[in-house]
């Protein structure tokens, strides 16, 4: 097996909350390879972004890291002091925010926020730090980038400042870029623009994307490899081609069915009964048995594990392994 | 199709003044709605797309009379909306209502389920305080999905799905025959959109309602629609059965934005046409053709000439096109 740029081992985060514990990330296992990208799917509050963040190391009280293991280059994140993990920050590992409207600074110039991940992290001067950012600014296709370069966030439009979040992101070449739903603020026709943008510059500089992103438009689009989370763990696992043609896990089907579709016409879309489960108050058994039409009573008693189904697929359902029956067609 | 429609808009302009300045000089206008024109019949469902500032939330709110128009005509049934007494306006704000984005700052957080329902039905006289009110509340919460145990409640113990489907149920209260969905489940996770999507086609179908659907997503709009009209910058620049507009896409834009949607099959692997840049603000549009900026096939004609918003449809059926090079 070849080396993983990034590799997250039994990943637990949970918040201390007055109302009691939250798991939002129960275990979860993923790699990330050079020149890939894997896209982690779920709905709101399913951890994925949380998931993201701890891999940062930027979770804050009351949330804590558990247990786990965050291997970069064979090198566990969680054991660096801060110091070292500042400087694999945005120089090794960088990330884009979902909203380029709250994650930039109003009060300093793009120029100045992209300059300065250059001058810290690569001790470059302020002159060729700018110069190295009007440069980023033209590989996102910013026109006029020199003008750019000295306006403030304000002065751009909602695509515009992803492209800087971009811009910034990319700027001290990191191997691995994380992006948060990188589009989901953004309309269809800049979404296509940024989406393009992003495998073109993997395809350039070889860097290994993590996306996170609700929409499996975007999964089939952008993936290599794609994690779907429920409930802070992951439930089903597999590259993209096998994932969409061959979908095992009941709330990945759900999922894929109740998007409408561009190409069929339906009469009813197929929804997934009840909501996501209150995290403070997860069912016993397996966290998706209330809202699956397949349910046993295994399911309500014991937790499924992940189950290769394939040689490189995954999924944790006790009646999509074959384990058990079910009386529901 | 039917003959007689319900709603008929006409040259609606809906433009919001720009000042600046220490006297508050009035400097320019947003067009935000800049003459559009078009017909709702009864029981279908129109869905107005665009991207983000094309004017179509501004359109839904101004058909309302939530926001006063600038000029143009809306008739309803036959009756002048825009000139009607407040009386008048009263009763026919009985028949339209709207339902809004945003489930969690459209409820009042300090109205119970009960008392958001029932307001309207109060205040329009057609319930007193007492058990046949109740009765009609139950009835209305149930049909939209909901118990009887939640009208006590408050909006902050729902979740988004939910609070959608109290939204929904205050604006049928009133037994409407036309609603303003204005982006119903654009804040909602996809298992749920389903849901909703599903409730509202099935309201449609149970109690014969007219929808004007305002949405971004053209995959949803494409499921619920029977007719499509897409915005770009304050105009109409299409219009058509959903079925000739999302398989033979007239307007470049239009085309545009069809290939842009990223489609559920990784198999698939698409020609996209790509815009280049933003939106132009609707505050300076450009002259001519508002989309000559980003259109790939512009000629010099598109720089100076409003095109004319053509009806290139064959044998009878109607596909409105504001483009000169349509065919």
């Amino acid at each position: 097996m070849s080396k993983h740029l990034l590799e997250v081992k039994d990943l637990r985060t949970y918040f201390y909350t007055d109302k009691g514990v939250v798991k939002a990330v129960d275990g979860v296992n993923f790699h990330v390879d050079e020149g890939k990208t894997l896209c982690i799917v779920g709905e709101s509050g399913c951890g994925k972004s949380i998931t993201s963040m701890s891999v940062m190391r930027l979770i804050q009280e009351p949330g804590k890291i558990e247990s786990g293991q965050i291997l970069y280059q064979g090198n566990d994140l969680l054991d660096l002091s801060d110091e070292e993990m500042r400087n694999i920050r945005g120089n090794e590992i960088s990330m884009i925010f979902q909203e380029p409207m709250t994650s930039l600074n109003p009060v300093f110039t793009i120029g100045y926020q992209i300059m300065e991940t250059l001058m810290l992290h690569q001790k470059l001067s302020k002159k060729d730090a700018k110069k190295k950012a009007i440069e980023m600014l033209q590989l996102v296709q910013i026109p006029r980038a020199e003008k750019i370069v000295d306006e403030y966030p304000h002065q751009l439009s909602g695509g515009m400042r992803q492209r800087v979040m971009i811009a910034m992101a990319l700027a001290c070449m990191p191997k691995v870029l994380i992006a948060d739903e990188p589009t989901t603020a953004l309309d269809v026709t800049i979404q296509a623009q940024i989406l393009n943008l992003m495998n073109d510059l993997k395809q350039r500089l070889n860097t290994a994307i993590m996306l996170i992103t609700h929409d499996l438009g975007v999964v089939a689009e952008m993936a290599d490899y794609v994690v779907v989370m429920y409930a802070g763990k992951v439930v089903e696992e597999g590259p993209v081609k096998e994932l969409f043609a061959n979908p095992k896990h009941p709330y990945t089907i759900g999922l894929l069915n109740s998007k409408p579709n561009l190409k069929e016409d339906k009469d009813r879309l197929d929804s997934i009964p009840g909501m996501v489960p209150n995290p403070t108050d997860l069912p016993k058994g397996c966290y998706f048995w209330p809202r699956c039409k397949y349910a046993t009573d295994l399911c309500k008693q014991r937790q499924p594990e992940l189950k290769k189904v394939d040689s490189n697929h995954q999924v944790s359902c006790f009646v999509a392994s074959g384990e058990v029956e079910s009386s529901a067609k | 199709m039917q003959n007689k429609p319900l709603l008929e808009v006409k040259n609606l302009k809906k433009y919001f003044p720009i000042y600046q300045g220490f006297i508050r000089k009035k400097v320019g206008d947003v067009k935000a709605v800049d003459n559009i024109s078009f017909n709702l019949y009864e029981g279908e469902t129109l869905s107005l797309v665009g991207e983000s500032g094309c004017g179509k939330s501004t359109t839904g709110r101004t058909i309302l009379r939530l926001l006063e128009p600038t000029s143009g005509e809306v008739y309803y049934k036959g009756k002048d909306v825009f000139n009607a007494s407040k009386k008048e306006m009263l009763e026919l704000r009985r028949d339209m209502q709207i339902i809004f984005q945003d489930p969690y700052s459209s409820l009042n957080p300090r109205m119970s389920v009960g008392a958001t329902v029932g307001e309207a039905l109060v205040q329009h006289k057609m319930y007193k305080k007492g058990k046949e009110l109740d009765d009609r509340i139950r009835e209305i919460v149930k049909i939209c999905g909901l118990a009887d145990y939640h009208i006590n409640r408050y909006p902050h113990e729902f979740s988004g799905g939910q609070r959608q489907r109290i939204g929904i149920a205050r604006a049928l209260a009133l037994n409407p025959s036309f609603i303003v969905a204005d982006e119903p489940v654009s804040a909602l996770d996809v298992s749920i959109q389903a849901q909703i999507i599903n409730l509202l086609m099935e309201l449609q179908e149970k109690m014969k309602l007219s929808y004007l659907f305002i949405s971004h997503d053209l995959s949803v709009v494409k499921h619920i629609s029977d007719r499509v009209g897409v915005m770009y910058l304050g105009s109409l620049v299409e219009l058509a059965d959903k079925k000739d507009l999302y398989d033979d896409p007239k307007h470049p834009y239009t085309q545009a934005l069809l290939s842009a949607i990223p489609i559920p099959d990784p198999t698939v692997k698409k020609e996209r046409i790509l815009l280049r840049g933003d939106i132009p603000s609707p505050a300076n549009p450009p002259k001519g053709c508002k989309f000559h900026t980003r259109c790939p096939y512009a000629k010099d004609i598109c720089k100076q000439q409003v095109p004319e918003f053509r009806n290139l449809g064959t044998d009878g059926s109607n596909h409105f096109v504001a483009c000169h090079f349509a065919k």
